[in-house]
């Protein structure tokens, strides 16, 4: 065992995948000799060559379809965002192209779009987005949303392995924040679409991902501490494809949900949440399914605007006792 | 005396801890503004962090070597020049906001959705759903609760899961008064009971939640109806005859022929005669009910119920009467079966049980009239013989009330029921049974 | 007091002696600003990153200097020189970074990212290349309303391999509006230096792809830089339309103050350093042709230093923006009941 961070628990799985197949390579901005803007790929372009890990032009659009291009082709790209909010620029491409090739076209595109999301560093309105919810929308996109070490590295190499391309969401606040201890002698591989359940509880559940499950799980800590009520932390690891069956037992266990998301609230995915468990469980609700989001507003940039926008362990904590009285 | 602090400065975005490398100024060193004063390192950069203000190095917090949470205080400077170094740290922060130019309030949280300010009254439906998840009615479907007759100790009386489960928990499910499932004319909104001073020695309980939902319901009918009572004096001379003669009969067939199931009898045969009396008011609408199904108030060591008798209407004196028997009898043993004692459309309570000349009963909500049965005993009464003489006589009488809700029972409805009923009871067909 | 040497004749691109002495002021008061904005980063009173210009501020303050009142300029976060030309004050500048309530954002945005178009900047976002084509509707407005006014717009060597960049260069090119593209070729996106970034070697030889002019200057030649802009800035007003000037620079400092350059050859830096700063090439020009005398240039330095600790004075105290204020100005006529932005509906 050592001990490793949710950066280090990426490049590994990178650096696995790399190593296990030749045709995984890595494009983006400053990823080769300089490692990326927050050194996920450090030291992989020494180990693994230029050819296979490229600086590209600042060109997100042109990084997307050349991935998808050489994917077409049998090669594996992983491309990275430097941060997720320049996938904006890529949009078009994601959308029209990358997502729908194999339905219009038969085509299979086996790439990765990784970078840093999310907010609580102060980065401003364009090194803080969570853009998950634009690409939800689509149909043939993969959405990965790490909340763990352990699943940094086991849903990077899953990613890679799938045959769909896969948009996947790091959490830059996680990035050195959070440690754990990785076997080394053993394959770390978490399939996409099965949740994880953060925290066992039987009075309500919250379901969320990346870095707000530990903020969730925070709350939950201090429920069952303070109010004696014990609270079900659902990580979804993945929201394409979601796993509803997770979600329904939980549901049908606690019969109270809170979800839980860092991304704006209007047509967030919490919503898709909600309509799920209303189709299918709704006759197990015990309260109107609640939600947790920022505010809608772009993401301001002083600490104290951002820390009133983001959700706090407070506001969950609020949410969260309101359900569990109804 | 003046402190300012050093903190450990945040380097890059993802930077979440830094280390000191040097300390480039000891302890009571003076130093000037931005002057550099120690080294650091992160996962990304070093860097020479100059000096936050001009002072004397006061106190290091962290030794070369130790890594550090960004934000971390590091060190001390003392920024008045007589001040002891050794004085102990009282930190001044980084400057914390203290106002803002056009703080934009938050919205205030809405109200709970409660009391509408229109006057207007909700809807069976909406309360229904105020009142209950969808869980809770899967509940309460399964184990065929009245959800209405549950204490909700959820936002704003709903019941919640674990009112359910520990009203069904609890045993056969008392059924208080309380509002059938089905419409109901209620104002939305808890009733609040006045607080009283108790005085030293007096014992102060809560009340038990039937106690506590009888309470409610009576504060709710009084506020919901406009209540009015009519008074009648009812002959039992005939009935009384008629019971004697066949009460023998009865018991052999399994029944107790009592006074109440002859005015169960009475009474249903009058309400389909007189609709508006067995009705509910639903809005700006009146509900006229088909199913003639009478309640009938049992008085119980922990509080009042009221089983219904179903489409009385259309039993005979003998089901009246083993229904009457043996739902008295189970409400008693807390056997009764929750569908009955819900869906009444007219309530009969009997004070007179106890003696009482009458009283004015309460409407059971959301019914529109209640009748009230005084004690049945022999009193002197002035009749008028067939020669115009007027003679007193021992007749078996008894007083009846009935209270109407006013707002759909006109004084003439009121009283037109209640003549007929007078006379149906004094005239009594022995044949009927 | 000195007394000029010089005369009129002397003096080149038609600056007078008070001009040329006023990009003293400027190039001073850049570089000075940004080391304490350095400072005040390391003491952790700059939130979020920090981004320098040393080494370009000649054709920052150079380019600038060569618009006139209502024309618009659209800087990047190295174009702190630009945006001090065109007016913005040092404690502007500061309250920014430090994200006060009192900065021209109420600190919702970051560094040089705020606008006063009335004065004559409009400040970017960071996905690069977006500002080209919002200046060029910018210009648009000044064709059709038949203004004389200029817009000048900056875009690095990473910038200049965006789809907007080339969709905003051809945009403007193709409505000939008079829009001024200044490339800052200064050696390194990010880590990513120009070679890996284009085919081309020269910035200016895009422009050919426009059908526009370009021209190349030496970016670290502070009148050079001037003269160059100004003319495509007049070429533009008469109607010339669109002109890219690719200006060659060296970016001595990494992407931002966490950047530890490490990809940058040290040579290389220091040879810059040493040899081709751009202060030190016009300030050794201002001595030698006598436009001031180095006290003069000792007392523009004083005044600068004066004017930078009253600002920072001014404003190092000043409190964060109160939270709740984030909520507001979203929509001109919020589309929804502003409960729905608010979370904990029922809390």
């Amino acid at each position: 065992m050592a001990e490793v961070t949710y950066l280090e628990a990426l490049r590994q799985g990178l650096l696995e995948e790399m190593e296990r197949d030749p045709e995984v390579f890595i494009l983006g901005e400053d990823v080769g000799k300089y490692g990326g803007a927050f050194k996920v790929t450090e030291g992989l372009q020494a180990r693994f060559g230029e050819d296979r890990v490229i600086d590209t032009p600042i060109s997100e659009a042109a990084i997307v379809g050349a991935a998808a291009g050489a994917a077409h082709m049998g090669m594996r790209p992983v491309v990275e965002m430097q941060f997720m909010d320049f996938i904006a620029c890529a949009y078009d491409i994601l959308t029209n192209y990358v997502a729908t090739a194999r339905y219009r076209a038969g085509l299979s595109t086996p790439i990765v779009i990784r970078g840093p999301s999310g907010g609580f560093v102060r980065g401003g309105p364009f090194h803080s987005q969570n853009p998950e919810a634009g690409f939800f929308h689509t149909p043939g996109l993969k959405l990965v949303c790490p909340a763990t070490v352990r699943d940094a590295k086991g849903l990077i190499k899953a990613a890679i392995r799938d045959d769909d391309p896969v948009i996947y969401f790091e959490h830059k606040y996680l990035y050195r924040r959070i440690k754990e201890d990785l076997p080394e002698d053993e394959e770390i591989l978490t399939p996409l679409g099965k949740a994880r359940v953060a925290n066992e509880g039987a009075d309500l559940t919250i379901v969320t991902w990346s870095a707000m499950v530990w903020k969730a799980l925070e709350a939950a800590q201090t429920i069952e501490q303070e109010d004696g009520a014990t609270v079900e932390v659902l990580d979804l690891r993945t929201l394409l494809p979601m796993d509803d069956e997770a979600i329904v037992a939980s549901v049908r266990k606690t019969n109270k949900v809170l979800i839980v998301h860092e991304d704006t609230r209007t047509g967030g995915v919490a919503g898709e949440i909600t309509a799920r468990i209303n189709e299918q469980a709704f006759e197990w609700l015990d309260g109107p399914v609640m939600r947790v989001t920022a505010h809608d507003t772009p993401l301001p940039y002083a600490p104290t605007l951002e820390d009133h926008v983001l959700p706090q362990t407070d506001d969950i904590l609020e949410q969260a006792r309101w359900l569990l009285a109804y | 005396m003046a402190r300012v602090d050093v903190i450990m400065p945040q380097m890059g975005e993802s930077i979440a801890e830094g280390t000191v490398s040097r300390w480039l100024k000891s302890v009571g060193d003076a130093v000037k503004r931005d002057e550099p004063i120690l080294e650091i390192s992160t996962d990304k950069v070093d860097a020479e962090i100059p000096s936050p203000a001009e002072g004397v190095l006061a106190e290091i917090k962290v030794p070369e070597g130790e890594t550090v949470e960004v934000q971390t205080v590091i060190a001390v400077l003392e920024t008045d020049k007589d001040a002891a170094v050794s004085a102990p740290s009282e930190p001044v922060a980084a400057p914390e906001p203290v106002a803002a130019p056009e703080p934009v309030a938050a919205p205030d949280a809405p109200a709970p959705a409660a009391p509408r300010g229109d006057g207007t009254v909700e809807t069976a439906e909406e309360r229904l759903r105020q009142r209950s998840t969808p869980l809770v009615r899967k509940i309460a479907a399964e184990h065929r609760v009245d959800i209405t007759q549950i204490h909700g100790t959820g936002h704003g009386g709903r019941v919640t899961k674990k009112d359910i489960l520990a009203f069904i928990e609890s045993g056969a499910p008392p059924a208080p008064v309380a509002p059938p499932a089905t419409p109901a004319a209620a104002p939305a909104g808890a009733v609040v009971h006045p607080t009283v001073e108790a005085w030293p020695g007096d014992r102060v309980e809560p009340m038990s939640k039937i106690r506590k939902l009888t309470a409610d319901h009576m504060v709710m009918s009084r506020r919901t109806s406009a209540h009015v009572t009519s008074f009648y004096e009812i002959d039992f001379t005939g009935i009384a005859r008629i019971r004697q003669a066949k009460k023998q009969e009865f018991q052999d067939r399994g029944a107790k022929l009592t006074y109440m199931a002859f005015i169960v009898k009475a009474v249903a045969d009058n309400l389909q005669k007189h609709p508006v009396l067995n009705a509910s008011v639903s809005g700006d609408a009146i509900v006229y009910r088909k199913a003639i199904n009478i309640g009938m108030a049992v008085a119980l060591d922990w509080g009042l119920i009221v089983p219904v008798i179903r489409d009385a209407d259309d039993l005979s004196m003998l089901g009246i009467a083993k229904s009457i028997v043996d739902l008295a009898d189970r409400a008693r043993t807390k056997r009764l079966n929750p569908d009955e004692v819900q869906q009444g459309t007219f309530t009969i309570t009997n004070p007179g049980v106890f003696g009482s000349y009458i009283g004015t009963p309460i409407i059971n909500q959301p019914q529109v009239a209640i009748l009230g049965v005084g004690a049945i005993e022999k009193r002197p009464k002035i009749l008028t013989l067939d020669d115009g003489q007027d003679v007193i006589a021992i007749r078996t009488m008894s007083m009846f009330s009935l209270s109407y809700d006013h707002r759909v029972v006109d004084g003439a409805d009121g009283d037109r029921f209640m003549a007929d009923l007078k006379r149906d009871l004094e005239n009594f067909p022995e044949g009927a049974l | 007091m000195v007394t000029p040497t010089a005369n009129l004749e002397s003096l080149p691109a038609g600056l007078s002696r008070d001009q040329l002495v006023e990009l003293s002021y400027y190039l001073a008061l850049t570089r000075s600003l940004e080391e304490r904005l350095v400072n005040l980063y390391r003491q952790g009173k700059v939130i979020g990153g920090l981004y320098r210009s040393l080494g370009q501020e000649g054709e920052s303050v150079a380019s600038a200097y060569a618009l006139r009142r209502g024309d618009v300029l659209s800087p990047l976060i190295r174009n702190l020189g630009s945006m001090l030309v065109m007016g913005a004050r040092p404690v502007e500048i500061l309250r920014q970074y430090m994200a006060k309530a009192k900065s021209p954002t109420a600190g919702r945005e970051m560094n040089l990212h705020f606008n006063d178009i009335d004065v004559g900047y409009l400040g970017q976002i960071s996905p690069l290349g977006d500002m080209i084509p919002v200046m060029a509707g910018i210009c648009l407005s000044f064709k059709s309303r038949g203004q004389s006014r200029v817009g000048l717009v900056y875009i690095g060597d990473g910038g200049a391999s965006t789809g907007t960049f080339h969709e905003g260069v051809n945009f403007a090119a193709a409505q000939r509006l008079p829009l001024v593209v200044i490339v800052e070729h200064n050696g390194y996106a990010y880590t990513t230096p120009t070679s890996a970034q284009t085919g081309v070697e020269r910035l200016a030889d895009k422009a050919k792809a426009y059908g526009i002019p370009g021209v190349t200057v030496d970016g670290n030649d502070v009148l050079a830089v001037y003269e160059i802009t100004k003319d495509a800035v007049e070429c533009a007003r008469a109607g010339g339309g669109t002109t890219l000037i690719e200006v060659v620079t060296y970016r001595r400092k990494g992407h931002a103050e966490h950047d530890d350059q490490r990809y940058q050859p040290e040579e290389e830096i220091a040879e810059w350093a040493e040899t081709n700063d751009p202060i030190d090439r016009y300030t050794d020009r201002v001595l030698r042709q006598s436009w001031a005398t180095r006290e003069e240039l000792d007392d523009i330095q004083a005044r600068v230093d004066r004017e930078l600790d009253q600002a920072v004075k001014e404003c190092e105290e000043d409190p964060l923006p109160e939270g709740g204020t984030a909520l507001a100005q979203v929509y001109a006529s919020p589309p929804a009941s502003e409960r729905l932005w608010f979370r904990g509906l029922h809390g």
